[in-house]
């Protein structure tokens, strides 16, 4: 039986799908499971057809939950993933609330004082002071009003929380591979 | 050969089954689950296979190698490695030994008055 392509590209889907849900593997395992299960994708659909070769493989979800046991165990697993998410969107949310507060008090200042130069503590716990001077002719200019050393320390604390990092310490050792895969 | 196989006691054996069929000769993923299919186990599917090759290979009872395939992308090739040789030894004493204690307890006649303790 020979494939088209359009089952080709339904192939692929599947293949794609379950390369993005593999990247707590390391990267050389990853792309040798997604060319493992095109390769016998291929093979099966030039057999049986591609629904049901696509059937008898399961989802895409299944399947890559069951490569993770078969690396991690059936323990609970870290996410490097929700580490790296959380690392990046995290900075973006709270930049954006302390930014804020720090224009609030901007707006306040000039319209209740005018010109002068005003200080704020912040933000307690996570903004450093910050200062707020205003010209006669209108100019603002803001100065201060970074994280604090406990803002880094709960940044961290919530990258180690949403990728579950503590886990780590239970991981498995890993077993040198015996595999000649380049 | 049964119609179908308890999925939970298939995956107890699965590794046994796999380490097995490997020793025989080597085979690439479609393959095995071929071979597992023509010897009777036709409910077995490919997502509960070719996870399990993997995790014997990273435990180093399987070695691997790429072959060019004639229908496409190269196919990967697993072979017992020397541990998987000892792996599968210990295994098969294994399961002999658990199918002959299974076996003694379903051996034993049930007696007519036991059948009927539960009703009263």
């Amino acid at each position: 039986m020979t494939i088209g392509w359009f089952d080709r590209l339904r192939i692929e889907r599947l293949v794609w799908m379950l390369d993005q849900q593999l990247y707590d593997l390391p990267r050389a395992q990853r792309i040798a499971t997604r060319r493992e299960v095109r390769a016998n994708l291929v093979e099966a659909s030039a057999d049986v057809g591609t629904t049901e070769a696509l059937r008898r493989i399961g989802g895409s979800r299944g399947l890559a939950e069951q490569y993770l046991r078969a690396e991690f165990g059936d323990r609970p697993r870290h996410s490097w993933i929700g580490a790296v998410f959380a690392a990046g969107l995290l900075p973006l949310l709270l930049n954006f609330v302390l930014s804020e507060a720090a224009r609030a008090f901007q707006d306040g200042v000039v319209a209740a004082h005018g010109a002068g130069t005003f200080t704020w503590s912040g933000v307690a716990g996570l903004q450093t002071a910050l200062t707020v001077t205003v010209t006669g002719d209108g100019l603002v200019s803001r100065s201060g009003g970074g994280w604090t050393p406990l803002a880094y320390v709960l940044w961290a604390l919530a990258v180690i929380a949403f990728g579950r990092l503590w886990r780590l310490r239970f991981r498995s050792s890993h077993v040198a591979a015996t595999s000649t895969d380049k | 050969m049964t119609e179908s196989h308890d999925p939970q006691l298939l995956k107890g054996v699965l590794s046994l089954l796999l380490l097995h069929l490997l020793a025989e000769r080597e085979s690439y993923g479609y393959e095995v689950v071929q071979r597992l299919q023509a010897a009777g186990f036709t409910d077995v599917l490919e997502g509960s296979v070719y996870p399990a090759l993997n995790r014997l290979q990273r435990d180093g009872l399987l070695g691997t190698r790429l072959v060019p395939s004639p229908n496409g992308p190269a196919r990967k090739y697993y072979r017992l490695s020397e541990p998987g040789r000892r792996a599968l030894a210990e295994s098969t004493a294994a399961w002999a030994r658990h199918v002959a204690g299974v076996e003694a307890v379903l051996s034993r006649p049930l007696s007519e008055a036991a059948g009927h303790e539960g009703g009263h």
